[in-house]
């Protein structure tokens, strides 16, 4: 194993760093970057360094939306989930008004409809069973969990069977998004969107406070969730819209199998402009695929200059299966729910879309669901 | 069961040849996009609105 040990001034504690993954990290991020930017693309480049941080601030702050949620549910503790409101708060300070005044600049949207509801529900059973969200798979497998790199193989499969699913859920019927600041203008929409977070957290103190339990967040979520927001606004900045995580597992997806010789010519999907364009076009052409590609490594980084990377055992055979399958329910249900955590609950909050929240409202049940399937894969449900 | 460390080498080592390949076989016309930044997507993955149906 290629790590050294260092002496940590004053604490008289040994720190590992592993030469091998920090170098492997560092040299993947700068390949990345140097293609881009042989491209003449900076703000490419500056989209793999958003992620790099966020992989960097989710690891070392251990912001964890699958299990701040699965505290709410089990014990009424609210400071994870009061964390991640920081979040959609620091960011819709900036994006509201910005995706509302200035050209080539868009908030978050989604239609209102069955599809969003099921793809929610069925991504909130999956993020419990896999124990971890979009980006908290991202995180923890640049962190070096084998068992979330079954759920990232996983979530990119479903995400691909979604992709085949999703015009036929749309046929369902649905209602065009709803965008606080079409109907406010980009102050009022502004003061809606944080109007509705207090009255969210709120109630989430009011449960907490009727349970008896803890609503405080640590302050990992309070300086982590103030992290995450500002550069939140730096992916947005550079970027154009929010950060999103899951289109660049479909689009990986469907890259892969195309390479292998499936044929998506007959996809509806594959043949709205957006996705056949992402398809033809460079993996590095497409936004999420960069923060995507930079978290994973940001998380590496870090988990390697603190300790020796990935050198615990696999876990046992049965909670591989729950991460196989956690994964591949989110996968299918971010493309019908048009995003995981971070691309339709936070980027469309910090929007102002009413789609955010019914994707919170709908995602919370299939939580509960998937923490009482915990047990039969030998995860606690705490 | 291979330790999980040379499945990780592996991984990452696979998927960069797959990034910079992909990158290098197809064309990359201008800024990044995302879906949502095509005319008429009413989604992040670029589905069209229920009212253009």
């Amino acid at each position: 194993m290629f790590t050294v040990a260092m002496a940590v001034p004053g604490s008289g504690a040994a720190v590992g760093i592993d030469r091998l993954f920090l170098g492997l990290a560092l040299a993947a991020t700068a390949i990345l970057i140097a293609l881009v930017l042989l491209d003449g693309q900076p703000l490419s480049a500056a989209l793999i360094l958003g992620g790099f941080g966020l992989g960097i601030a989710f690891l070392k702050a251990e912001f964890s939306y699958t299990a701040s949620w699965r505290r709410f549910l089990t014990r009424g503790e609210a400071g994870g989930l009061l964390g991640g409101l920081i979040v959609i708060a620091v960011a819709a300070a900036v994006i509201v008004p910005t995706a509302a005044l200035k050209q080539n600049f868009g908030g978050t949207i989604a239609p209102l409809g069955p599809s969003l509801l099921i793809g929610a529900f069925v991504f909130g059973i999956g993020m419990q069973l896999a124990n971890g969200c979009g980006s908290g798979t991202l995180y923890t497998v640049g962190g070096g969990s084998g068992r979330m790199l079954i759920a990232l193989l996983f979530f990119i499969i479903g995400s691909v069977l979604g992709s085949l699913s999703l015009p036929s859920a749309l046929a369902l019927g649905g209602v065009d998004p709803v965008l606080a600041s079409d109907y406010l203008g980009p102050w009022g929409g502004l003061a809606v969107t944080l109007a509705s977070l207090a009255l969210a957290a709120g109630l989430i103190v009011a449960v907490a406070k009727r349970r008896g339990a803890n609503f405080m967040p640590s302050r990992n979520y309070v300086i982590g969730g103030i992290a995450i927001g500002l550069l939140s606004i730096a992916v947005f900045a550079a970027g154009g819209h929010p950060w999103s995580v899951t289109f660049g597992f479909t689009l990986w997806g469907a890259k892969i199998a195309s390479a292998l010789g499936f044929d998506f010519l007959q996809a509806a999907f594959w043949q709205w402009p957006g996705p056949k364009h992402a398809l033809s076009e460079s993996i590095l052409s497409d936004t999420s695929s960069l923060t995507d590609f930079g978290m994973l490594f940001g998380a590496m980084a870090a988990a390697a200059a603190s300790k020796p990377f990935a050198a615990t055992a696999w876990p046992p055979l049965k909670s591989l299966l729950a991460a196989g399958i956690g994964g591949l329910l989110m996968g299918w249900g971010a493309r019908l729910g048009f995003g995981c955590n971070i691309g339709a609950f936070v980027g469309g909050v910090a929007s102002g879309s009413l789609h955010g929240w019914v994707w919170f409202a709908a995602a919370l049940p299939g939580c509960l669901i998937g923490i009482r399937l915990r047990p039969l894969f030998g995860l606690s449900r705490e | 069961m291979i330790p999980m460390r040379k499945i990780y080498i592996a991984v990452v080592a696979l998927a960069l040849v797959a990034i910079v390949g992909n990158h290098l076989t197809s064309p990359s016309s201008g800024r990044a996009v995302s879906p949502e930044d095509f005319a008429g997507a009413c989604a992040p993955c670029g589905a069209p609105c229920p009212s253009k149906k």
